[in-house]
């Protein structure tokens, strides 16, 4: 009996490895059939990204699977779950599948920096999308957001709000901001357009107090709630993600903070990424503004890049392509408002 | 020390029983390995192609180190899941020590800015003993962290699971404290060289560390008394100690190895992403203890071997440079892959039960 089982476990065993092996990716197979557009079947793109935590990554990575596929081109999906190493192994692992390009939201600015040279040493052209390397060594297309600009924009209607209310009140206002992982050139920018527009009303603010978050809701609670804790006062929130807006609620909902603009105990409340959920906040008056980054133009041109360099045969192309951003507010939302891409994939499903 | 006792192995001659003797042999896992190598190649021929092979041997040598210096832990019937932290803290630690240059707006906010780093780098920075020394360095620090698992475990009695889970959470929290969570770059070629470079155009320097480690590994365990008294306090430590195997001494040595161990698979992780990454190996518990469960080490201690442990790390990193290979969802390879961790264990229990009711029969002349 128990060499019967023994010999059923061997082939399972063997099983799942050769079920695995069988399941294969939809849009490889899909591609294989021919798409349409103008990209060839033959050609591999490896798309390596991080996770898929934020509507952000999640929208991205369905824009870019679906379109490298539906112009018949093969994608090969990498998913390494916020681990550097893992992400450099995968990536090594699809280098030597002779893939044709890469497409690749870095862990951080230095993996994006580790692994260009990796791409550069196979000949393979890569495109850094949305979290840009932290120095100019090897040769890469990096798609980002003017992330400074965006966010000072978003900040300085939310201090436009902070005056009104210091006028109204003559009570200094106690800022705060969620700071993303230090290590991504995105949360630094942030962070300095934060106080770019601070520091242009230094009079009605206290001094700034900073939640570090790691880029994780858990962290980012864990840290808010002590920040709340020792500073009661803090009425004013500008979050480097919109992701963690839930995580802002729950912890000011309980001290009956988490209030519509216009009462006396609402949180002048920012963020930056232009999500559904912040489009949500928007319309039912919960944030006062939040900084966009134009998902589509970033999506698009990286594919544009990446198609254009495996198509020209161009191994090593070195370009920064620049998303403006924008601020969606209050102030501009009936303009605006379909221009974020939160609220257009909203729209759509 | 295969499962089934050598007597039992040579008696056995028909196809069914050679079949049987495979099963219940210590290279099970290897002949495992090459199957399932094999069974691939029709459906990924790239697997066979010299990058894809170097590759893998790439990302076996820093597991493999790491799971050697588990087995001597898990042969005590214990288990050192602070490994990972030891990895991000002498990453840091190492490389902040030869670094050429720090961004002062970057860096000025860490604790060690000042007094130890500073726009010009570490105090190694230019230095030609800097890779050596800051190596030397870590491999102290991680055999430090050991000693001090080690002493708590034997000392105070105190469960391993509990002792190096809390080292493992301090240690990480530690390693973000000291560089802000930022990593650390500007190495000195000649380390990133440990991670892809070869000795000779041919033996990479990073199976050379590997290798020797491994090497003393197997020497400890199979040549010296201390190999006898580790395997002896895992399998009954109150016999042990009655025969009088010094089972302190022998608990601390066994993590201070595994810190050790750690230590060095940090150099070699570092020095192939290029950076000290306080971070780094931080999700890499389930593949070091995996890897060595695979080979056949028990959980339970009092068995395994660095030879079983070396097919377990060969099975592990083949399997996910094939599931890589074949594109598949990362969900799937997860699950691929704690499926089969999960038959392996079984297998090891039966195999361990067969070998016995084998055992126990052939004395009885059944």
């Amino acid at each position: 009996m128990k060499r019967l089982l023994s010999i059923l476990l061997v082939a399972t065993m063997m099983m799942t490895m050769l079920i695995g092996c069988a399941d294969k990716k939809e849009s490889s197979d899909d591609s294989s059939d021919g798409g349409g557009g103008g990209g060839s079947k033959d050609l591999t793109i490896a798309f390596s990204f991080e996770d898929l935590e934020t509507e952000f990554w999640v929208a991205a990575h369905e824009i870019i699977t679906e379109t490298l596929t539906e112009e018949g081109y093969k994608v090969i999906e990498l998913n390494c779950q916020g681990d550097a190493n893992k992400q450099f192994e995968q990536v090594n692992d699809a280098l030597t599948q002779e893939i044709d390009g890469i497409i690749m939201i870095p862990v951080d600015g230095d993996t994006a920096v580790t692994v260009t040279a990796s791409a550069n040493e196979a000949d393979v052209p890569i495109v850094i999308f949305n979290r840009p390397p932290t120095s100019d060594d090897g040769n890469n297309i990096t798609v980002v957001c003017d992330n400074a600009t965006t966010a000072e924009a978003t900040v300085d209607h939310m201090v436009e709000q902070a005056q009104a209310k210091f006028d109204e009140t003559g009570k200094k206002l106690t800022p705060c901001i969620l700071v993303g992982d230090l290590g991504d050139p995105n949360a630094i920018e942030r962070k300095n357009g934060f106080y770019a527009a601070i520091e242009k009303k230094p009079d009605i603010f206290n001094d700034v107090i900073e939640v570090p978050t790691e880029w994780d809701a858990a962290t980012a609670l864990a840290n808010l709630q002590s920040a709340v804790q020792a500073n009661p006062d803090i009425d004013f929130i500008f979050s480097s993600s919109d992701f963690l807006f839930p995580t802002i609620q729950s912890v000011v909902e309980p001290l009956g903070k988490w209030q519509k603009i216009g009462d006396p105990n609402h949180i002048i409340l920012g963020g930056l990424d232009g999500d559904a959920t912040a489009g949500k906040l928007i319309d039912e008056g919960y944030v006062d503004g939040t900084g966009v980054q134009d998902l589509f133009y970033e999506t698009d041109a990286a594919l544009k890049a990446i198609v254009e360099a495996v198509e020209n045969g161009d191994t090593q192309p070195d370009e920064v392509l620049t998303d403006p951003g924008f601020a969606l507010t209050q102030s501009n939302l009936e303009e605006k408002r379909m221009d974020m891409w939160g609220n257009a994939v909203g729209a759509e499903e | 020390m295969g499962v089934l006792p050598k007597k039992t192995q040579t008696k056995k001659k028909n196809p069914k029983q050679i079949v049987q003797s495979m099963f219940l042999s210590e290279y099970f896992i290897f002949y495992l390995t090459v199957i399932c190598f094999v069974c691939v190649i029709p459906f990924v021929p790239k697997i066979i192609t010299r990058s894809n092979l170097l590759n893998v041997m790439s990302n076996l040598w820093p597991l493999l180190v790491v799971a050697v210096g588990q087995t001597f832990v898990l042969l005590l019937g214990g288990i050192d899941l602070s490994q990972v932290s030891i990895i991000g803290v002498t990453s840091v630690i190492g490389t902040v020590l030869m670094s050429d240059s720090f961004n002062e707006g970057i860096f000025s906010k860490t604790p060690l800015w000042g007094w130890l780093i500073g726009p010009d780098g570490g105090p190694l920075a230019g230095s030609s003993m800097a890779i050596p020394i800051c190596i030397l360095v870590m491999l102290l620090v991680g055999t430090l962290i050991g000693i001090f698992n080690g002493f708590f475990v034997a000392q105070f009695k105190m469960p391993p699971f509990m002792v190096t889970l809390v080292t493992q959470m301090f240690l990480l929290s530690f390693a973000i404290f000291l560089t802000q969570s930022r990593n650390v770059m500007g190495l000195p070629d000649g380390f990133k060289e440990l991670g892809k470079g070869y000795l000779g155009g041919i033996i990479p320097y990073a199976a050379i560390l590997t290798l020797v480690i491994t090497v003393i590994g197997y020497f400890i365990l199979s040549k010296l008394v201390l190999g006898k008294w580790i395997y002896a306090t895992g399998a009954n430590e109150t016999a042990s100690l009655v025969s009088g195997v010094p089972i302190k001494k022998v608990t601390i040595f066994c993590y201070a190895f595994s810190g050790f161990c750690a230590a060095a698979g940090s150099a070699i992780y570092s020095a192939r992403l290029n950076m000290g990454r306080p971070t780094l190996g931080e999700d890499l518990t389930m593949d070091i203890v995996g890897a060595a469960v695979l080979g056949g080490t028990s959980l339970l201690g009092g068995k395994g071997k660095v030879t079983w442990t070396f097919f377990g790390v060969l099975f592990y990193t083949i399997l996910f440079n094939a599931l890589n290979l074949f594109n598949l969802s990362y969900y799937t390879i997860n699950i691929v892959k704690g499926f089969v961790i999960l038959v392996a264990a079984c297998l090891d229990v039966v195999r361990t039960k067969l070998a016995v009711k084998i055992s126990v029969q052939d004395e009885a002349g059944v």
